[in-house]
Protein backbone atom coordinates (compact mmCIF):
# COMPACT_ATOMS: atom_id res chain seq x y z
CA UNK A 1 0.00 0.00 0.00
CA UNK A 2 3.41 2.54 1.13
CA UNK A 3 3.46 3.47 -2.63
CA UNK A 4 6.23 6.26 -3.69
CA UNK A 5 5.16 9.30 -2.73
CA UNK A 6 4.74 11.61 -5.59
CA UNK A 7 4.52 9.37 -8.33
CA UNK A 8 1.73 10.57 -10.67
CA UNK A 9 -0.86 8.56 -11.89
CA UNK A 10 -4.02 9.33 -14.25
CA UNK A 11 -7.28 8.74 -13.52
CA UNK A 12 -10.65 9.38 -14.58
CA UNK A 13 -12.27 10.58 -11.26
CA UNK A 14 -15.41 12.25 -10.29
CA UNK A 15 -14.91 15.89 -8.54
CA UNK A 16 -16.23 15.03 -5.26
CA UNK A 17 -13.15 11.59 -5.81
CA UNK A 18 -10.84 13.43 -6.35
CA UNK A 19 -11.65 16.38 -3.40
CA UNK A 20 -11.20 13.12 -1.39
CA UNK A 21 -8.24 11.94 -2.82
CA UNK A 22 -6.64 15.55 -2.55
CA UNK A 23 -7.49 15.65 1.06
CA UNK A 24 -5.41 12.48 1.68
CA UNK A 25 -2.93 13.47 -0.30
CA UNK A 26 -2.71 16.57 1.80
CA UNK A 27 -2.21 14.86 5.09
CA UNK A 28 -6.15 14.81 6.55
CA UNK A 29 -6.23 11.81 8.77
CA UNK A 30 -9.33 12.61 10.21
CA UNK A 31 -13.03 12.96 8.01
CA UNK A 32 -16.50 13.76 9.95
CA UNK A 33 -19.30 13.39 7.64
CA UNK A 34 -23.04 13.84 7.46
CA UNK A 35 -23.94 12.73 3.53
CA UNK A 36 -25.83 14.91 1.20
CA UNK A 37 -26.12 15.02 -2.49
CA UNK A 38 -24.62 16.54 -4.01
CA UNK A 39 -21.63 16.30 -1.99
CA UNK A 40 -21.87 12.19 -0.70
CA UNK A 41 -19.66 10.57 -2.89
CA UNK A 42 -16.89 12.73 -0.92
CA UNK A 43 -17.82 10.94 2.58
CA UNK A 44 -18.27 7.74 0.46
CA UNK A 45 -14.58 7.62 -0.75
CA UNK A 46 -13.01 8.96 2.36
CA UNK A 47 -15.43 6.26 4.69
CA UNK A 48 -13.61 3.37 2.59
CA UNK A 49 -10.37 4.97 2.38
CA UNK A 50 -9.54 6.97 5.22
CA UNK A 51 -8.82 3.62 6.95
CA UNK A 52 -6.17 2.62 4.40
CA UNK A 53 -4.61 5.93 5.26
CA UNK A 54 -4.64 5.25 8.89
CA UNK A 55 -6.99 8.09 9.72
CA UNK A 56 -10.71 8.48 11.00
CA UNK A 57 -13.27 8.52 9.38
CA UNK A 58 -17.10 9.18 11.54
CA UNK A 59 -20.24 9.86 10.16
CA UNK A 60 -22.00 11.98 12.26
CA UNK A 61 -25.38 12.56 13.84
CA UNK A 62 -25.66 16.26 11.80
CA UNK A 63 -23.19 18.84 10.55
CA UNK A 64 -23.49 20.44 13.56
CA UNK A 65 -21.55 17.60 14.74
CA UNK A 66 -19.35 17.05 11.81
CA UNK A 67 -17.98 20.70 11.83
CA UNK A 68 -17.69 20.64 16.11
CA UNK A 69 -15.49 16.82 15.44
CA UNK A 70 -13.03 18.65 12.63
CA UNK A 71 -12.09 21.15 15.42
CA UNK A 72 -12.12 18.70 17.88
CA UNK A 73 -9.47 16.53 15.56
CA UNK A 74 -7.81 19.16 14.65
CA UNK A 75 -6.81 20.45 18.18
CA UNK A 76 -5.75 16.83 18.58
CA UNK A 77 -3.89 17.01 16.19
CA UNK A 78 -4.96 15.58 12.88
CA UNK A 79 -5.78 17.33 9.64
CA UNK A 80 -9.52 17.40 8.94
CA UNK A 81 -12.00 18.12 6.68
CA UNK A 82 -16.01 17.76 6.76
CA UNK A 83 -18.20 17.92 3.33
CA UNK A 84 -21.72 19.15 2.71
CA UNK A 85 -24.09 20.96 0.74
CA UNK A 86 -25.57 23.88 1.57
CA UNK A 87 -28.09 23.02 4.21
CA UNK A 88 -25.65 21.06 5.53
CA UNK A 89 -23.24 24.48 5.63
CA UNK A 90 -26.18 26.56 7.22
CA UNK A 91 -25.73 24.01 10.30
CA UNK A 92 -22.31 24.67 10.26
CA UNK A 93 -21.86 28.22 10.60
CA UNK A 94 -21.47 28.29 14.07
CA UNK A 95 -18.75 25.85 14.61
CA UNK A 96 -17.16 28.46 11.52
CA UNK A 97 -17.35 31.29 13.54
CA UNK A 98 -15.74 29.13 16.58
CA UNK A 99 -12.68 27.52 14.18
CA UNK A 100 -12.31 31.50 13.04
CA UNK A 101 -12.16 32.77 16.80
CA UNK A 102 -9.71 30.01 18.07
CA UNK A 103 -7.97 29.82 14.96
CA UNK A 104 -8.21 26.05 14.15
CA UNK A 105 -7.24 25.35 10.67
CA UNK A 106 -9.84 22.81 9.03
CA UNK A 107 -11.07 22.45 5.89
CA UNK A 108 -15.33 22.75 4.95
CA UNK A 109 -15.93 21.46 1.41
CA UNK A 110 -19.46 23.01 0.40
CA UNK A 111 -20.64 21.22 -2.86
CA UNK A 112 -23.46 24.12 -3.60
CA UNK A 113 -26.43 22.80 -4.96
CA UNK A 114 -29.90 25.34 -5.52
CA UNK A 115 -31.45 26.45 -2.48
CA UNK A 116 -32.74 28.03 0.20
CA UNK A 117 -33.73 25.37 2.28
CA UNK A 118 -33.48 21.96 1.04
CA UNK A 119 -33.81 23.27 -2.52
CA UNK A 120 -32.79 21.56 -5.40
CA UNK A 121 -31.19 18.22 -4.59
CA UNK A 122 -29.47 17.75 -7.62
CA UNK A 123 -29.32 20.59 -9.27
CA UNK A 124 -26.16 23.20 -9.56
CA UNK A 125 -25.83 27.04 -8.60
CA UNK A 126 -23.59 29.26 -6.73
CA UNK A 127 -25.69 31.06 -4.16
CA UNK A 128 -23.69 30.57 -1.32
CA UNK A 129 -21.21 32.83 -2.27
CA UNK A 130 -22.13 35.24 0.00
CA UNK A 131 -22.28 32.51 2.98
CA UNK A 132 -19.00 31.44 2.69
CA UNK A 133 -17.86 35.11 3.31
CA UNK A 134 -19.90 36.13 5.80
CA UNK A 135 -22.34 33.20 7.21
CA UNK A 136 -20.93 33.00 10.94
CA UNK A 137 -22.08 36.47 12.73
CA UNK A 138 -19.12 38.63 13.88
CA UNK A 139 -15.77 40.14 12.21
CA UNK A 140 -13.93 37.48 10.88
CA UNK A 141 -12.26 36.78 7.74
CA UNK A 142 -11.79 33.60 5.98
CA UNK A 143 -10.43 32.10 2.50
CA UNK A 144 -12.44 30.73 0.14
CA UNK A 145 -11.52 28.89 -3.17
CA UNK A 146 -13.92 27.74 -6.52
CA UNK A 147 -12.87 25.18 -8.13
CA UNK A 148 -13.97 25.21 -11.75
CA UNK A 149 -12.78 21.16 -12.60
CA UNK A 150 -12.12 17.59 -11.38
CA UNK A 151 -8.61 18.56 -11.22
CA UNK A 152 -8.76 21.99 -9.85
CA UNK A 153 -11.26 19.79 -7.11
CA UNK A 154 -7.92 17.75 -6.47
CA UNK A 155 -5.31 20.88 -6.21
CA UNK A 156 -7.76 23.15 -4.44
CA UNK A 157 -8.47 20.84 -1.98
CA UNK A 158 -4.52 20.42 -1.13
CA UNK A 159 -4.05 23.87 -1.45
CA UNK A 160 -7.06 24.43 1.09
CA UNK A 161 -4.81 22.33 3.56
CA UNK A 162 -2.15 24.44 2.77
CA UNK A 163 -3.17 28.00 3.50
CA UNK A 164 -5.44 26.69 6.39
CA UNK A 165 -1.99 25.74 7.96
CA UNK A 166 -0.21 28.78 6.86
CA UNK A 167 -3.01 30.98 8.47
CA UNK A 168 -4.40 29.29 10.97
CA UNK A 169 -7.87 29.74 9.94
CA UNK A 170 -11.08 28.08 8.55
CA UNK A 171 -10.53 27.28 4.51
CA UNK A 172 -13.80 26.37 2.51
CA UNK A 173 -13.81 24.71 -0.52
CA UNK A 174 -16.63 26.57 -2.69
CA UNK A 175 -17.79 23.97 -5.25
CA UNK A 176 -21.01 23.28 -7.26
CA UNK A 177 -22.90 20.36 -8.02
CA UNK A 178 -21.07 20.37 -11.67
CA UNK A 179 -17.93 20.34 -10.63
CA UNK A 180 -18.42 17.84 -7.83
CA UNK A 181 -20.38 15.32 -10.27
CA UNK A 182 -18.79 15.91 -13.28
CA UNK A 183 -15.61 13.51 -14.44
CA UNK A 184 -12.38 14.02 -16.04
CA UNK A 185 -9.09 12.46 -16.87
CA UNK A 186 -6.73 14.21 -14.32
CA UNK A 187 -3.61 13.29 -12.53
CA UNK A 188 -3.22 12.65 -9.13
CA UNK A 189 -0.23 11.54 -6.82
CA UNK A 190 1.00 8.30 -4.98
CA UNK A 191 0.88 8.78 -1.58
CA UNK A 192 0.82 11.96 0.64
CA UNK A 193 2.33 15.05 0.73
CA UNK A 194 4.40 16.62 4.35
CA UNK A 195 3.16 20.12 4.37
CA UNK A 196 5.13 22.34 6.55
CA UNK A 197 3.78 23.26 9.73
CA UNK A 198 5.35 26.42 9.49
CA UNK A 199 3.60 29.28 9.54
CA UNK A 200 3.18 32.66 7.75
CA UNK A 201 5.95 34.20 9.66
CA UNK A 202 4.74 37.86 8.97
CA UNK A 203 1.22 37.09 10.14
CA UNK A 204 0.25 38.58 13.25
CA UNK A 205 -2.04 36.29 15.51
CA UNK A 206 -3.85 36.96 18.50
CA UNK A 207 -3.24 33.90 20.05
CA UNK A 208 0.05 32.06 20.64
CA UNK A 209 -0.16 29.08 18.45
CA UNK A 210 -0.81 26.02 20.71
CA UNK A 211 -0.56 23.69 17.60
CA UNK A 212 3.22 24.37 17.80
CA UNK A 213 3.70 23.54 21.55
CA UNK A 214 2.34 27.07 22.93
CA UNK A 215 0.63 25.92 26.45
CA UNK A 216 -2.59 27.90 25.90
CA UNK A 217 -6.35 27.17 26.40
CA UNK A 218 -8.25 27.13 23.66
CA UNK A 219 -11.38 29.98 24.03
CA UNK A 220 -14.63 31.06 21.95
CA UNK A 221 -14.45 34.23 23.74
CA UNK A 222 -12.16 36.52 22.97
CA UNK A 223 -9.00 36.23 24.10
CA UNK A 224 -5.07 37.19 24.93
CA UNK A 225 -1.81 35.25 24.18
CA UNK A 226 -2.72 32.80 26.77
CA UNK A 227 -6.31 32.07 25.92
CA UNK A 228 -7.45 34.22 28.73
CA UNK A 229 -10.80 35.87 28.23
CA UNK A 230 -10.35 39.47 27.48
CA UNK A 231 -14.02 39.78 26.55
CA UNK A 232 -14.94 42.82 29.22
CA UNK A 233 -11.75 44.70 28.06
CA UNK A 234 -12.78 46.61 25.42
CA UNK A 235 -9.34 48.22 23.78
CA UNK A 236 -8.10 44.93 23.76
CA UNK A 237 -10.77 43.21 22.47
CA UNK A 238 -10.43 45.75 20.04
CA UNK A 239 -7.14 44.43 19.42
CA UNK A 240 -8.08 41.22 18.66
CA UNK A 241 -10.99 41.34 16.64
CA UNK A 242 -8.25 43.93 14.35
CA UNK A 243 -5.58 41.11 14.57
CA UNK A 244 -7.76 38.56 13.70
CA UNK A 245 -8.86 40.28 10.33
CA UNK A 246 -5.31 41.04 9.58
CA UNK A 247 -4.45 37.99 9.35
CA UNK A 248 -6.12 37.69 6.16
CA UNK A 249 -6.62 40.92 5.09
CA UNK A 250 -2.96 41.89 5.57
CA UNK A 251 -1.80 38.82 3.16
CA UNK A 252 -4.45 38.94 0.54
CA UNK A 253 -1.74 39.71 -2.62
CA UNK A 254 -0.08 36.28 -0.99
CA UNK A 255 -3.46 34.26 -1.09
CA UNK A 256 -5.19 35.69 -4.02
CA UNK A 257 -4.64 34.04 -7.04
CA UNK A 258 -6.61 34.41 -10.91
CA UNK A 259 -6.32 33.33 -13.98
CA UNK A 260 -6.32 35.03 -17.32
CA UNK A 261 -7.04 34.54 -20.62
CA UNK A 262 -6.71 36.66 -23.74
CA UNK A 263 -6.53 39.53 -21.38
CA UNK A 264 -3.75 41.37 -22.94
CA UNK A 265 -5.89 43.35 -25.35
CA UNK A 266 -9.15 42.88 -24.46
CA UNK A 267 -11.84 45.60 -24.43
CA UNK A 268 -14.41 43.58 -22.37
CA UNK A 269 -13.52 41.15 -19.31
CA UNK A 270 -15.75 38.35 -18.19
CA UNK A 271 -15.30 37.80 -14.60
CA UNK A 272 -16.54 34.14 -13.68
CA UNK A 273 -15.41 31.35 -10.73
CA UNK A 274 -16.00 27.99 -10.47
CA UNK A 275 -18.33 26.02 -13.42
CA UNK A 276 -19.49 28.60 -14.78
CA UNK A 277 -15.61 29.95 -15.90
CA UNK A 278 -15.93 26.80 -18.26
CA UNK A 279 -18.32 27.90 -20.68
CA UNK A 280 -17.08 31.53 -20.27
CA UNK A 281 -13.68 30.49 -21.70
CA UNK A 282 -15.27 28.60 -24.10
CA UNK A 283 -17.45 32.08 -24.88
CA UNK A 284 -14.45 33.49 -25.42
CA UNK A 285 -12.12 31.39 -27.62
CA UNK A 286 -15.45 31.67 -30.15
CA UNK A 287 -15.18 35.35 -29.68
CA UNK A 288 -11.50 35.41 -30.63
CA UNK A 289 -12.25 33.34 -33.38
CA UNK A 290 -9.74 30.66 -31.77
CA UNK A 291 -9.22 28.16 -34.59
CA UNK A 292 -8.53 24.39 -32.76
CA UNK A 293 -10.05 21.24 -33.45
CA UNK A 294 -12.79 21.81 -31.59
CA UNK A 295 -14.27 24.84 -33.41
CA UNK A 296 -16.04 24.26 -36.40
CA UNK A 297 -14.57 25.97 -38.82
CA UNK A 298 -17.50 28.99 -39.76
CA UNK A 299 -19.61 30.62 -37.37
CA UNK A 300 -22.60 30.80 -39.52
CA UNK A 301 -24.00 33.96 -38.81
CA UNK A 302 -27.92 35.19 -39.49
CA UNK A 303 -28.51 38.51 -40.22
CA UNK A 304 -31.44 40.11 -39.27
CA UNK A 305 -31.75 41.55 -42.87
CA UNK A 306 -35.53 42.07 -42.09
CA UNK A 307 -35.24 44.17 -39.42
CA UNK A 308 -31.84 45.82 -41.24
CA UNK A 309 -33.03 46.07 -44.91
CA UNK A 310 -30.20 45.99 -46.50
CA UNK A 311 -27.41 43.21 -46.75
CA UNK A 312 -24.11 43.88 -44.95
CA UNK A 313 -20.97 41.96 -45.13
CA UNK A 314 -21.50 38.64 -42.94
CA UNK A 315 -18.75 37.84 -40.35
CA UNK A 316 -17.59 34.94 -40.63
CA UNK A 317 -16.19 35.01 -37.11
CA UNK A 318 -16.39 37.15 -34.08
CA UNK A 319 -12.33 37.71 -34.13
CA UNK A 320 -13.27 41.33 -34.04
CA UNK A 321 -14.47 40.61 -30.49
CA UNK A 322 -12.12 41.38 -27.68
CA UNK A 323 -12.99 40.08 -25.33
CA UNK A 324 -10.78 37.66 -22.33
CA UNK A 325 -11.54 35.97 -18.69
CA UNK A 326 -10.34 36.73 -15.77
CA UNK A 327 -11.36 33.15 -13.80
CA UNK A 328 -11.27 33.44 -9.86
CA UNK A 329 -9.54 31.20 -8.23
CA UNK A 330 -9.89 32.07 -4.50
CA UNK A 331 -13.01 34.46 -4.23
CA UNK A 332 -12.60 35.36 -0.65
CA UNK A 333 -10.53 37.51 0.26
CA UNK A 334 -12.03 39.23 -2.67
CA UNK A 335 -8.91 39.99 -5.23
CA UNK A 336 -9.51 43.78 -5.61
CA UNK A 337 -5.73 44.78 -6.72
CA UNK A 338 -5.33 41.72 -9.06
CA UNK A 339 -8.83 41.79 -10.94
CA UNK A 340 -7.70 46.19 -10.83
CA UNK A 341 -4.60 45.21 -12.99
CA UNK A 342 -5.87 42.50 -15.02
CA UNK A 343 -9.16 44.52 -16.02
CA UNK A 344 -7.25 48.01 -16.16
CA UNK A 345 -7.62 48.78 -19.95
CA UNK A 346 -11.63 46.95 -20.80
CA UNK A 347 -14.73 49.01 -20.32
CA UNK A 348 -16.80 46.44 -19.73
CA UNK A 349 -17.02 43.78 -17.30
CA UNK A 350 -19.89 41.13 -17.36
CA UNK A 351 -20.43 38.98 -14.53
CA UNK A 352 -22.01 35.36 -14.97
CA UNK A 353 -23.09 33.70 -11.99
CA UNK A 354 -25.63 31.24 -10.77
CA UNK A 355 -27.22 33.03 -8.61
CA UNK A 356 -28.95 36.52 -8.33
CA UNK A 357 -26.28 37.99 -9.06
CA UNK A 358 -24.33 38.35 -6.29
CA UNK A 359 -20.54 38.30 -7.01
CA UNK A 360 -21.02 41.36 -9.44
CA UNK A 361 -21.68 43.53 -6.22
CA UNK A 362 -18.51 42.93 -5.30
CA UNK A 363 -16.64 43.28 -8.47
CA UNK A 364 -18.92 46.59 -8.91
CA UNK A 365 -17.51 48.13 -5.90
CA UNK A 366 -13.99 47.62 -6.80
CA UNK A 367 -14.40 48.58 -10.29
CA UNK A 368 -16.25 52.16 -9.62
CA UNK A 369 -15.38 53.40 -13.44
CA UNK A 370 -16.44 50.74 -15.30
CA UNK A 371 -19.66 49.46 -16.53
CA UNK A 372 -20.20 46.04 -14.83
CA UNK A 373 -22.60 43.84 -15.72
CA UNK A 374 -24.07 41.10 -13.85
CA UNK A 375 -25.11 37.78 -15.54
CA UNK A 376 -27.47 36.21 -13.14
CA UNK A 377 -29.15 32.45 -14.37
CA UNK A 378 -31.11 30.64 -11.39
CA UNK A 379 -32.45 27.12 -11.60
CA UNK A 380 -29.52 24.46 -11.83
CA UNK A 381 -28.32 24.80 -15.86
CA UNK A 382 -25.13 26.25 -15.80
CA UNK A 383 -24.43 29.26 -18.23
CA UNK A 384 -24.15 28.00 -21.67
CA UNK A 385 -21.61 29.31 -23.97
CA UNK A 386 -23.97 30.89 -26.70
CA UNK A 387 -25.78 32.52 -24.02
CA UNK A 388 -22.41 34.17 -22.87
CA UNK A 389 -22.07 34.72 -26.51
CA UNK A 390 -25.24 37.09 -26.59
CA UNK A 391 -24.52 39.31 -23.65
CA UNK A 392 -21.18 39.93 -25.09
CA UNK A 393 -22.52 41.02 -28.79
CA UNK A 394 -25.23 42.96 -26.23
CA UNK A 395 -22.59 44.79 -24.99
CA UNK A 396 -20.35 45.66 -27.46
CA UNK A 397 -23.83 46.44 -29.42
CA UNK A 398 -23.36 44.12 -31.96
CA UNK A 399 -26.55 43.07 -33.87
CA UNK A 400 -25.96 39.26 -34.51
CA UNK A 401 -27.16 36.46 -34.00
CA UNK A 402 -25.08 34.16 -32.47
CA UNK A 403 -24.53 30.49 -33.06
CA UNK A 404 -22.00 28.14 -32.20
CA UNK A 405 -21.65 24.58 -34.13
CA UNK A 406 -19.05 21.96 -32.53
CA UNK B 1 -12.31 16.62 -32.96
CA UNK B 2 -15.40 16.49 -30.27
CA UNK B 3 -17.95 14.23 -29.85
CA UNK B 4 -20.71 15.57 -28.04
CA UNK B 5 -22.49 12.01 -26.17
CA UNK B 6 -25.84 12.24 -24.50
CA UNK B 7 -27.50 9.37 -23.02
CA UNK B 8 -31.35 9.65 -21.26
CA UNK B 9 -33.59 7.37 -19.75
CA UNK B 10 -35.07 6.64 -16.62
CA UNK B 11 -33.60 6.21 -12.65
CA UNK B 12 -32.62 3.02 -12.59
CA UNK B 13 -31.97 1.98 -16.26
CA UNK B 14 -28.42 2.36 -15.42
CA UNK B 15 -27.93 5.61 -17.00
CA UNK B 16 -25.44 6.91 -15.58
CA UNK B 17 -23.19 4.24 -15.44
CA UNK B 18 -23.30 3.41 -19.28
CA UNK B 19 -21.89 6.86 -19.95
CA UNK B 20 -19.22 6.52 -16.85
CA UNK B 21 -17.57 3.37 -18.59
CA UNK B 22 -18.03 5.05 -21.61
CA UNK B 23 -16.17 8.03 -20.80
CA UNK B 24 -13.41 6.02 -18.80
CA UNK B 25 -13.09 3.32 -22.15
CA UNK B 26 -12.29 6.85 -23.71
CA UNK B 27 -10.00 8.56 -21.27
CA UNK B 28 -8.25 5.76 -20.29
CA UNK B 29 -8.21 3.11 -22.91
CA UNK B 30 -7.98 5.64 -26.02
CA UNK B 31 -5.99 8.65 -24.06
CA UNK B 32 -9.02 11.11 -25.45
CA UNK B 33 -10.46 14.03 -22.51
CA UNK B 34 -13.15 13.55 -21.52
CA UNK B 35 -16.20 15.19 -19.40
CA UNK B 36 -18.95 13.51 -17.84
CA UNK B 37 -21.57 15.38 -16.38
CA UNK B 38 -25.37 14.34 -15.42
CA UNK B 39 -28.34 15.64 -14.26
CA UNK B 40 -31.25 13.42 -12.38
CA UNK B 41 -33.73 14.45 -9.70
CA UNK B 42 -34.09 13.29 -6.26
CA UNK B 43 -35.36 9.91 -6.78
CA UNK B 44 -33.22 7.03 -6.67
CA UNK B 45 -35.70 4.85 -9.56
CA UNK B 46 -37.86 6.09 -11.61
CA UNK B 47 -37.23 9.85 -12.09
CA UNK B 48 -36.01 10.74 -15.63
CA UNK B 49 -32.31 10.65 -16.18
CA UNK B 50 -29.73 12.39 -18.70
CA UNK B 51 -26.00 12.00 -18.89
CA UNK B 52 -23.73 13.16 -21.20
CA UNK B 53 -20.16 12.87 -21.98
CA UNK B 54 -17.55 14.83 -24.25
CA UNK B 55 -14.68 12.90 -26.16
CA UNK B 56 -11.94 15.76 -27.58
CA UNK B 57 -8.70 15.68 -28.53
CA UNK B 58 -8.17 19.14 -27.07
CA UNK B 59 -9.17 19.89 -23.46
CA UNK B 60 -12.64 20.15 -22.79
CA UNK B 61 -13.74 23.66 -21.68
CA UNK B 62 -17.33 23.85 -22.42
CA UNK B 63 -18.36 20.29 -20.32
CA UNK B 64 -22.19 19.99 -21.26
CA UNK B 65 -24.02 19.26 -24.55
CA UNK B 66 -25.89 21.39 -26.43
CA UNK B 67 -26.29 19.30 -29.58
CA UNK B 68 -25.87 16.07 -29.40
CA UNK B 69 -23.62 14.13 -31.70
CA UNK B 70 -24.45 11.26 -30.57
CA UNK B 71 -27.93 10.39 -28.33
CA UNK B 72 -29.06 7.13 -26.61
CA UNK B 73 -32.62 6.72 -25.51
CA UNK B 74 -33.52 4.17 -23.18
CA UNK B 75 -37.06 5.13 -22.86
CA UNK B 76 -39.97 7.19 -24.13
CA UNK B 77 -39.16 9.97 -22.37
CA UNK B 78 -35.92 10.87 -22.58
CA UNK B 79 -36.36 10.57 -26.22
CA UNK B 80 -39.15 12.53 -26.55
CA UNK B 81 -37.24 14.84 -24.56
CA UNK B 82 -33.86 15.22 -25.94
CA UNK B 83 -34.38 13.94 -29.72
CA UNK B 84 -34.83 18.06 -30.82
CA UNK B 85 -31.42 18.15 -29.52
CA UNK B 86 -29.76 16.36 -31.46
CA UNK B 87 -27.82 17.06 -35.14
CA UNK B 88 -28.65 15.72 -38.24
CA UNK B 89 -26.22 13.33 -39.00
CA UNK B 90 -26.10 12.41 -35.21
CA UNK B 91 -25.59 8.74 -34.46
CA UNK B 92 -29.13 8.31 -32.47
CA UNK B 93 -29.48 4.43 -30.57
CA UNK B 94 -32.69 3.74 -29.25
CA UNK B 95 -34.02 0.54 -26.89
CA UNK B 96 -36.62 -0.14 -29.30
CA UNK B 97 -38.33 -2.35 -26.52
CA UNK B 98 -39.53 0.29 -24.88
CA UNK B 99 -38.82 3.28 -27.39
CA UNK B 100 -40.63 3.99 -30.46
CA UNK B 101 -39.05 6.69 -32.94
CA UNK B 102 -40.35 7.76 -36.92
CA UNK B 103 -36.97 9.14 -37.26
CA UNK B 104 -35.15 7.82 -40.67
CA UNK B 105 -32.07 6.12 -39.31
CA UNK B 106 -32.22 5.51 -35.87
CA UNK B 107 -30.22 2.20 -34.75
CA UNK B 108 -32.46 0.23 -33.07
CA UNK B 109 -31.47 -2.66 -30.41
CA UNK B 110 -33.68 -4.65 -28.30
CA UNK B 111 -32.10 -3.93 -24.56
CA UNK B 112 -34.68 -4.66 -22.26
CA UNK B 113 -36.11 -7.53 -24.46
CA UNK B 114 -32.97 -9.12 -24.76
CA UNK B 115 -31.60 -8.56 -20.93
CA UNK B 116 -35.04 -10.20 -19.40
CA UNK B 117 -34.07 -13.44 -22.09
CA UNK B 118 -30.84 -13.45 -20.56
CA UNK B 119 -32.85 -13.49 -16.85
CA UNK B 120 -30.58 -10.65 -16.01
CA UNK B 121 -32.55 -7.24 -16.54
CA UNK B 122 -30.13 -5.11 -14.84
CA UNK B 123 -27.94 -5.60 -18.28
CA UNK B 124 -30.05 -3.30 -20.49
CA UNK B 125 -27.77 -0.54 -20.21
CA UNK B 126 -24.58 -2.65 -20.83
CA UNK B 127 -26.12 -4.38 -24.14
CA UNK B 128 -26.90 -0.67 -25.11
CA UNK B 129 -23.54 -0.02 -24.31
CA UNK B 130 -22.19 -2.80 -26.41
CA UNK B 131 -23.94 -1.49 -29.09
CA UNK B 132 -22.92 2.03 -28.80
CA UNK B 133 -19.49 0.97 -28.88
CA UNK B 134 -19.92 -0.35 -32.37
CA UNK B 135 -21.14 2.44 -33.39
CA UNK B 136 -18.58 5.00 -32.01
CA UNK B 137 -15.72 6.18 -34.16
CA UNK B 138 -12.63 6.15 -32.71
CA UNK B 139 -13.02 3.59 -29.99
CA UNK B 140 -12.11 -0.09 -29.54
CA UNK B 141 -14.07 -3.08 -28.45
CA UNK B 142 -11.10 -4.15 -25.45
CA UNK B 143 -11.33 -0.42 -23.88
CA UNK B 144 -14.74 -0.90 -23.15
CA UNK B 145 -14.21 -4.10 -21.84
CA UNK B 146 -11.44 -3.08 -19.71
CA UNK B 147 -13.68 -0.78 -17.89
CA UNK B 148 -16.08 -3.72 -17.30
CA UNK B 149 -13.50 -5.75 -15.49
CA UNK B 150 -12.46 -3.02 -13.68
CA UNK B 151 -16.09 -1.43 -12.44
CA UNK B 152 -17.85 -4.97 -11.22
CA UNK B 153 -16.84 -7.26 -8.95
CA UNK B 154 -15.98 -10.63 -10.96
CA UNK B 155 -19.14 -12.47 -10.41
CA UNK B 156 -21.19 -9.53 -11.73
CA UNK B 157 -18.78 -9.05 -14.53
CA UNK B 158 -19.22 -12.12 -16.54
CA UNK B 159 -22.86 -11.49 -16.75
CA UNK B 160 -22.13 -7.60 -18.04
CA UNK B 161 -19.54 -8.75 -20.45
CA UNK B 162 -22.21 -11.28 -22.03
CA UNK B 163 -24.06 -8.52 -22.29
CA UNK B 164 -21.29 -6.50 -23.70
CA UNK B 165 -20.26 -8.56 -25.92
CA UNK B 166 -23.92 -9.44 -27.33
CA UNK B 167 -24.60 -5.58 -27.84
CA UNK B 168 -21.38 -5.48 -29.51
CA UNK B 169 -22.26 -8.16 -32.21
CA UNK B 170 -25.96 -7.44 -32.77
CA UNK B 171 -24.78 -3.87 -34.04
CA UNK B 172 -21.64 -5.33 -35.81
CA UNK B 173 -24.07 -7.14 -37.76
CA UNK B 174 -26.66 -4.36 -38.19
CA UNK B 175 -23.37 -2.32 -39.63
CA UNK B 176 -21.93 -5.14 -42.13
CA UNK B 177 -25.81 -5.07 -43.59
CA UNK B 178 -25.38 -1.35 -44.43
CA UNK B 179 -21.99 -1.93 -45.21
CA UNK B 180 -20.81 1.18 -42.59
CA UNK B 181 -17.69 1.60 -40.62
CA UNK B 182 -18.92 3.52 -37.85
CA UNK B 183 -22.45 4.59 -36.89
CA UNK B 184 -22.10 7.96 -38.84
CA UNK B 185 -22.20 6.28 -42.07
CA UNK B 186 -20.72 7.95 -45.08
CA UNK B 187 -21.60 11.36 -43.39
CA UNK B 188 -18.60 11.98 -41.52
CA UNK B 189 -15.03 10.30 -41.95
CA UNK B 190 -12.49 9.53 -39.39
Amino acid sequence: MAAKSGKLNEVVLQGNEACAKGALYAGCRFFAGYPITPSTEIIEMMSGEMQKAGGAFIQMEDEIGSACAIIGARWGGSKAMTATSGPGYTLMQEAIGFAAVTETPIVIVNVQRGGPSTGQPTLSSQQDIYQARYGSHGDYEIIVLAPSSVQEMYDFTIKAFELSEQFRTPVILLADEVVGHMREKITIRDGSKTIKAERQKYVVSPQADFFQGAFTTVEGQLHDEQGRRIGHIAHKSGEFIYNLNKKITDNVDVISDISTYCMEDADVAIVAYGSVARPSLNAVKHARGIKDARIAPKFKIVRDIMKRGIQKTIQTDYSHLKVGLVKVNTVWPFPEELLKQATERVDTVIVPEMNVGKYSREVERVLKDKNVVPMSKCGGDIHTPIEILDKIMEVTGLDEEVEINE
Amino acid sequence: MRLNIRFAGSGGQGVILASVLLSKAYGLGENYNIAQTQSYGPEARGGACKAEVVVSDEEIDYMKVTKADVFVALNQVGYDKYIDTVKDDAIVLINSTLVESDRPNVYRIQATQRAEDMGKPFVVNIIALGALTRLMPKIHYPAVEEEIKNNFNASIAASNLDAYKMGYDIMDADLKELGYKTGFGDSRQW
